[in-house]
């Protein structure tokens, strides 16, 4: 049982079947960088995308998405030298403050804007609003999706 | 001068206020923790080698103190920003610290720190690179953050571990990965913590039987409150919940207090029907029953931290007797001093390492995931991670207590003569998740809890003014929340303070200014009044939308100040919307401009919360609510533009963490109001009481 992940094909060991996706991903591949904020899909921290599209990977068991293509924050950007332009977007701006929901908040945005480069801000607040931030960055996770979608 | 007013008003009394007292097996001797001066902070400097090393005197949690101090720090060594490390806490490099709370890393730190600074940067240049260095104090005026010219000071740089974070590199507690680390979980009933509960049977064949199971400990558990538990380890985190499942335990839980009862006890007409109240915050003139101008009261209800990471903590129990944690807590050295005395070890085989923390807000400042994982570990003799599920989070960690307030206001000439506030809530620095019920009992009669008081004290020159409170203890667990009781306590004093106004006939701002005479918070409301129009855009409603314009001001800890002006557009099926907030802030001097607008956003974000969404229920001797489903916290689509101003006249720098959560949700609620006539009383304000009533 095999599981693509950033564009490396893993192997699912059998204790790890009953898994859900996110829990492989951060326990058994390493890959920490998406986050576990309630387990059921309500908050966005665990986001990833699964053949593009955002999905909560805390609400997915890691069988569900052999033969798709998982993206995870690790890799988001293609060179590991050059941050994404969305990631790029967050430091200038500074979205950050705790940091805790924002791989997700980028991955769900990256998801809108391979879909749609240009979204309105309407379009911006109905595919973000799943993504929970106690921080209060709200404001600025819109300036930055707004920033990159400008640019593109 | 009354004797508790002057309890209170001594200063003394910071943090936990019977510091020293050995209370159960789990609650170390909680030392005194003073404010930290120069030669303390010549231990977080260091200069190693031709490096520059800070160990962080504080916990990061979003605040981004790291930036803040490796400004002040590289600004007084004369440093470039590449030269100096900066490395999060550790429980074995610097000696202890003060939590980190109450909005201090600035206003207390960072003169410490250079002080440190520029005495290791003198030696230095004398070529002094060896032995002990003394503190060489010097006046505020020559520490070079109080300079004209500065380098980073007032700056806005690049923010430590941001691109760490957009890149989703490991730095949170639940980030750690050890060889062989195995995955816990502690059990407990499901009921509020302040009721004595135990396993009492499980089945422990079904359980073992489950792929992944490795253990279940049941001795040697700490109680959180009075509220015992059974851990399970298991070799992945989803297997968990199977074995949980499969356990099935059974509890034997004690009676506690019916929903009907906790309501008469935080039902402050109840409260004040039996008589005097314990805690005086403020006693001025007389105040003596008359008829009253303004007579209204306020409840406003538990509400959760909602930080979006679950506490967690990574223990290593090495075999020789002793363990090693990484943890995102308020106060990794509560957490070491906790758990060596839990687990019968000096505090110098208890290591604990700081993780940036997933948001704090106050929540994060006792010891609880890090005892459970630190045991488990021990019982399996592994590294073990612990991550309290969501629910947990709800159920078992500790909440804004609720609080139920009475204000009555005379006005004479349109202005307030007589103000009277009496108001019940539940413990916060005294929490019940650590503090058992004598102490607390001990602290209601003599000092009260000075969280709870914090902001109760109106900015307001009034001849006759009293302010006071009583506690309850309550069986769930309350504790500290951002901005303490000052968020609450501010909501219902500039929700009063608007309806005086009104009945005054008299604008608010105008109406406030009348009775301020601190300059700064005049400054700031006079700012935000210039910045937002106030109320000249008219009333206009269109299509079925109200709008209204809402205002507060306040102060925090005294040493901060905000004002909010909040403009709304409320639907005639009650809907809010909120379309712009502007803020004046004045936080004394700056160190990083675009920050110190962080938190100011933040808490705005936190004052929606406030007034829309926050709330919390008891209910079958639990809380009732679980996810953020039934729980829900402010989305993007509700928050609107906001500007915000930065005051800074020269004055020493102050906290700006929960700063303007003082003048946020009230600006929003008297908003509300102006636009549709709606005073509110019942916090998170319901579409119900929003929507026009059709009569008929």
């Amino acid at each position: 049982m095999l599981i693509e992940v950033n564009h490396k094909v893993h192997a699912i060991p059998p204790e790890w079947r009953e898994e859900r996706l996110l829990d492989f991903l951060r326990e058994y591949l390493g890959l920490t960088g998406s986050k576990f904020g309630c387990g059921a899909g309500l908050c966005g921290a665990c986001t990833v995308t699964v053949d593009g599209v955002a999905q909560r990977s805390c609400s997915l068991n890691v069988q569900s998405v052999v033969g798709a293509e998982v993206k995870t924050i690790e890799g988001l950007s293609a060179d590991s030298q050059v941050a994404h332009a969305l990631q790029q977007a967050w430091m200038d701006i500074a979205v950050p403050q705790c940091g805790y929901c924002q791989a997700g908040q980028i991955m769900n945005a990256a998801a809108l804007l391979e879909e749609n480069p240009h979204p309105t801000d309407e379009e911006i607040e109905h595919a973000m609003d799943g993504n929970l931030c106690r921080c209060g960055t709200y404001n600025r996770i819109r300036s930055a999706i707004k920033d990159v979608a400008g640019r593109s | 001068m009354k004797r508790r007013t002057f309890l209170l008003g001594a200063g003394a009394v910071v943090g936990f206020p019977l510091a020293g007292c050995v209370v159960t097996k789990i609650i170390p001797v909680l030392p005194k923790r003073p404010m930290p001066d120069g030669q303390a902070a010549m231990g977080w400097i260091h200069f190693e080698e031709g490096n520059y090393f800070l160990d962080l005197p504080r916990i990061e949690m979003g605040q981004n103190i790291t930036t803040g101090l490796k400004q002040v720090a590289c600004e007084e060594l004369g440093i470039e920003w590449g030269d100096l490390e900066v490395r999060m806490q550790q429980t074995s490099r610097i000696e202890r610290v003060r939590s980190t709370v109450g909005s201090e890393s600035v206003a207390n730190f960072a003169i410490p720190l250079a002080q440190a600074c520029a005495t290791l940067r003198d030696a230095i240049s004398e070529g002094k690179l060896k032995g002990r260095l003394d503190l060489i104090e010097r006046p505020l005026s020559e520490l070079k953050m109080f300079n004209q010219a500065t380098k980073v000071i007032g700056k806005s740089p690049r923010l430590e571990h941001v691109e760490k974070i957009v890149r989703g590199e490991p730095l949170y507690a639940a980030d750690m990965r050890l060889k062989g680390m195995l995955f816990g979980r502690v059990l407990r009933a499901p009921i509020a913590g302040d009721i004595p509960s135990a396993p009492k049977g499980w089945n422990k064949e079904a359980a073992s039987a489950i792929t992944g199971f490795v253990s279940i400990v049941s001795e040697g558990i700490g109680a959180l409150g009075r509220s015992k538990g059974i851990g399970i380890v298991a070799k992945t985190p989803g297997a968990l919940d199977r074995i949980a499942d499969a356990l099935n335990v059974e509890w034997s839980v004690e009676d506690g207090p019916s929903q009907a009862a906790i309501e008469a006890a935080l039902d402050i007409d109840e409260v004040a029907s039996k008589g005097a109240f314990s805690n005086i915050v403020q006693d001025v003139g007389n105040v003596a029953e008359g008829s009253w101008d303004v007579d209204l009261r306020f409840d406003i209800p538990a509400a959760a931290h909602a930080a979006i990471e679950p506490r967690a903590a990574v223990s290593n129990y090495y075999a020789k007797g002793k363990v090693e944690l990484w943890v995102g807590n308020q106060d990794i050295f509560f957490v070491r001093d906790v758990i060596a005395k839990h687990l019968s070890l000096s505090q110098s085989d208890v290591i604990v390492n700081a993780q940036r923390v997933g948001g704090g807000f106050g929540g994060k400042s006792i010891c609880t995931v890090e005892l459970e994982a630190a045991v488990l570990s021990r019982a399996v003799g592994v590294p073990v991670k612990v991550q309290w599920t969501r629910e947990q989070e709800f159920a078992q960690a500790f909440h804004r207590p609720p609080s139920s307030h009475r204000i009555q206001v005379a006005l004479e000439n349109k202005k307030m003569s007589t103000w009277h506030h009496r108001f019940v809530s539940s413990h916060i620095l005294l929490t019940n998740a650590a503090a058992p019920e004598w102490i607390q009992a001990l602290a209601d009669t003599f000092v009260g809890d000075m969280g709870v008081a914090r902001g109760a004290k109106i900015p307001y020159a009034v001849e006759n003014q009293r302010t006071e409170y009583d506690l309850v203890r309550l069986p769930y667990f309350t504790g500290p929340w951002r901005g303490l009781g000052a968020g609450p306590n501010a909501l219902a004093v500039e929700s009063a303070v608007d309806e005086c106004a009104s009945q005054a006939i008299s604008d608010p701002i105008e109406f406030r200014l009348r009775h301020l005479k601190d300059e700064r918070l005049r400054r700031v409301l006079e700012r935000v009044r210039n910045m937002s129009g106030w109320r000249t855009r008219g009333a206009a409603n269109s299509q079925g939308m109200r709008r209204g314009m809402g205002v507060a001001c306040g102060v925090y800890k005294d040493m901060s100040y905000s004002a909010t002006v909040v403009g709304v557009l409320v639907s005639d099926k009650g809907e809010v919307k909120i379309e712009h907030i502007w803020c004046a802030q004045d936080s004394g001097l700056i160190i990083n401009p675009d920050q110190v607008r962080a938190q100011c956003e933040g808490n705005h974000v936190w004052g929606i919360g406030m007034v829309l969404t926050d709330g919390l229920t008891y209910s079958d001797f639990a809380i009732e609510e679980s996810q953020f489903s039934d729980a829900p916290i402010p989305r993007l689509s509700s928050i609107p533009p906001m500007t915000i101003e930065l005051l800074e006249q020269g004055d020493p720098p102050a906290g700006a963490g929960e700063t303007s959560i003082v003048s946020a949700a009230a600006a929003l609620a008297n908003a509300i109001c102006d636009a549709t006539g709606h005073r509110i009383v019942k916090f998170p304000v319901s579409t119900l009481d929003l929507e026009v009533k059709t009569v008929g």
